[in-house]
């Protein structure tokens, strides 16, 4: 059972943060954007899906991609899925735009859905998109969730896994989540939640590490980019371990442990551990006191009274994430992508005419 | 000299409450003098044009909350913001917009043309695009004198597409100025839509056509410029040469007193009600415990008494008189 239908969420901002300032972030302009759309078309189309519902924004990606249409776009490319562009009512440029976009898209019955953006896209898109597969392509800047990938080859995966072509207890797998409640408010982070001292939101994006006080990962690679790489280089904890794990970080000067991390793009900084434990499900870790701000997968978002603290719960009930290395894997095996004469699927190549 | 630059580099990681105060009230005053020549635009007694900058004052404040009298600002036809941001004094900029003797330019410069050397402020324009040209001057004169000085160029979306400030854009990464550009994406290129005019989808996706850093920020919250601006200028004072800051945010009025504005729908009522950046800055100061509440509204009050005098003032000065027809000018006639 599947759906021929894939949907696409682009997210015109990831990409432009004051990172580009503070550190060497890669930069990642809309018309990249657009073309990795028009990539992920094309794999679509190869793998048979017939409808594609693209995000559009008022920043031109879905602009280009309705030029890359031409001059008849309502007669759509042959070899492309027929392309919706879902569109809203109004744009504010922010994470709701996003939700709101996954939310039409899940109503059209899509079996898959990529995105493109940094974690931030992907958390918005996490949030809206229940159990719908998700493939989220990098294209901000600390990149843990999304993944650095050939928009074809994962188009062709989205596509596969979209149609039920493919096991999905192989190929799927149910990530890890933290939920945050602070105030009335309940966020969630697909990799990390922070602490810091900073008094306000300010440009969003972390990168001095002074004021950090606590930090809870979901999981945390030893070659991650980002905050997670500080447990992921003291305390790894791979994804699927049923658990995450939770920081008390102080100044180098005065901490037992020092871990030399890349924090972001081009900074390799040194943060002091004071502890470590384990974040497990069903025991919730209160964080926060005297004020600070709360970020969420590397941005701060939330801003805590003095007086206030927040929970953060270890939850198994996170994305559903496409593996597109699996996914690809299985559909070899299969011969998905192959013509083979009939009685060829043995072991093997079937016979050449240079074969000697 | 590289003490003072040093000096100059060591901008605050957070802001001091004396130092929120004073955001508060910059961007207080910018408003309420907006307003109010919006009012007072109405009655006719003003001559010429005013284009407003209300809205955007989280842009000139965040901005210019790093600079001193000896930085530099070149402006736009929508200067009066960045003017009272940069320290200019309003009752003179009020008078000058009535055409007074008493205003900054002596009344024959108006609304596009206020100037205020003794404060940086090298001028409103009312050349779209003129200002980026003499920022990378004035960055010049500041690199070759060595002062650790920098120059601020605001400009919008239409002169983003002009060429002189391409060509400035190049000249300043070129000569590694210490020029920050500072793109004030509204939306409109007095009525033409930015997404109908400019080929690149963010302004700040040019930058890296010039080689230097371009970076977004959201021109509603204050919080967030004055820290990509931290960054921006402690970078140019440093010598490591120009950024491109594109600031997106809304402009309250028409691009001109008078524009019916028949090409823009709800967008104003709903930045005013969501996102306007005085009452953002209110509630995060005041939540969080910064500021107390009734320090602000003493502000409001005190700028609101101000602007009261300014106008009251500019209302009963002389206008100039045959006798300045000569002065001030480069030519005698």
């Amino acid at each position: 059972m599947g759906s021929s239908a894939v949907g696409i969420v682009a997210n015109p901002l990831a990409g432009r943060d004051v990172r580009r300032l503070v550190a060497q972030a890669s930069v990642f302009p809309n018309s990249e954007k657009a073309k990795m759309i028009q990539r992920l078309l094309a794999a679509l189309g190869a793998v048979g899906v017939t409808d594609a519902f693209v995000s559009t924004d008022v920043g031109g990606i879905s602009a280009a991609v309705l030029r890359s249409l031409g001059p008849d776009p309502a007669a759509g490319r042959p070899e492309w899925p027929t392309v919706h562009f879902v569109e809203l009512e109004r744009y504010s440029s922010t994470a709701a735009d996003t939700a709101e976009l996954v939310g039409a898209m899940m109503g059209a019955g899509v079996g898959a859905i990529v995105c493109l953006g940094g974690d931030g896209t992907a958390r918005a898109v996490a949030a809206s998109c229940g159990d719908t597969p998700l493939l989220a392509l990098s294209t901000g800047t600390n990149n843990v969730f999304p993944e650095v990938r050939e928009a074809t080859v994962a188009g062709l995966a989205a596509g596969l896994v979209a149609q039920g072509a493919v096991d999905a207890t192989t190929v799927l797998e149910r990530d890890a989540r933290l939920e945050v409640i602070a105030h009335s408010r309940v966020e969630t982070a697909l990799v990390d939640v922070c602490l810091t001292r900073a008094a306000s939101r300010g440009a969003r994006a972390l990168w001095d590490v002074g004021g950090l006080t606590e930090l809870a990962c979901v999981f945390a690679r030893p070659d991650a980019i980002g905050l997670s790489s500080i447990p992921g280089l003291l305390c790894p904890v791979p994804r699927g371990a049923g658990h995450g794990v939770v920081l008390r970080l102080v100044p180098p000067r005065s901490a037992p442990a020092v871990v030399r991390a890349p924090i972001a793009p081009g900074l390799v900084v040194e943060v002091g551990v004071a502890s470590w434990e384990h974040l497990h499900r069903g025991r919730p870790h209160m964080m926060g006191t005297g004020g600070g701000v709360v970020a969420l997968d590397g941005e701060r978002e939330i801003e805590l009274d003095a007086s206030e603290r927040v929970q953060v719960r270890f939850c198994t009930d996170g994305p559903v994430r496409i593996d597109p290395s699996a996914t690809l894997a299985e559909a070899a095996q299969r011969r998905l992508l192959c013509t083979l004469p009939a009685g060829a699927y043995g072991p093997g190549l079937p016979p050449s005419n240079d074969t000697p | 000299m590289s003490d003072t630059l040093e000096h100059r580099s060591a901008e605050p990681a957070e802001l001091s409450a004396d130092q929120l105060l004073d955001a508060y009230r910059r961007m207080r005053t910018i408003r309420a003098f907006e307003d109010r020549v919006h009012e007072e635009f109405a009655t006719g007694d003003i001559p010429g044009f005013v284009h407003l900058y209300a809205g955007e004052e989280a842009s000139a404040v965040g901005i210019c909350m790093h600079l001193d009298d000896g930085d530099t600002i070149a402006s736009t036809h929508r200067g009066h913001g960045h003017c009272i941001a940069k320290g200019v004094d309003p009752k003179p900029m009020m008078a000058e917009i009535f055409g007074r003797r008493t205003g900054t330019c002596h009344g024959k410069g108006g609304s596009m043309h206020i100037a205020d050397l003794s404060k940086g402020m090298l001028g409103a324009n009312g050349i779209v695009g003129a200002g980026a040209p003499l920022a990378c001057g004035r960055a010049l004169a500041a690199k070759l004198a060595g002062n650790g000085e920098v120059c601020v160029v605001f400009f919008g979306d239409g002169a983003s597409n002009q060429g002189t400030t391409l060509e400035a854009l190049n000249l300043a990464s070129v000569w590694q100025l210490p020029v920050i550009f500072v793109a004030e994406n509204n939306g409109y290129a007095e009525t033409t839509a930015s997404s109908w005019s400019v080929a690149a989808d963010n302004i700040a996706d040019r930058a890296d056509g010039f080689g230097m850093p371009g970076v977004i920020v959201d021109g509603f919250d204050f919080f967030a410029v004055w820290e990509v601006a931290r960054e921006a200028v402690t970078r140019a004072r440093r010598g490591d040469g120009p950024t491109l800051m594109e600031v997106k945010l809304t402009r309250y009025y028409g691009h001109f007193e008078g524009d019916q504005q028949t090409y823009r729908g709800d967008e104003v009522e709903r930045a005013r009600r969501d996102f306007d950046c005085l009452k953002w800055f209110r509630t995060r100061v005041t939540t969080n415990g910064m500021l107390d509440a009734a320090a602000l509204d003493t502000i409001d009050a005190e700028a609101a008494a101000l602007i009261d005098d300014a106008v009251a003032e500019a209302r009963s000065a002389p206008l100039p008189g045959r006798e300045d027809l000569e002065t001030d000018v480069y030519a005698t006639y």
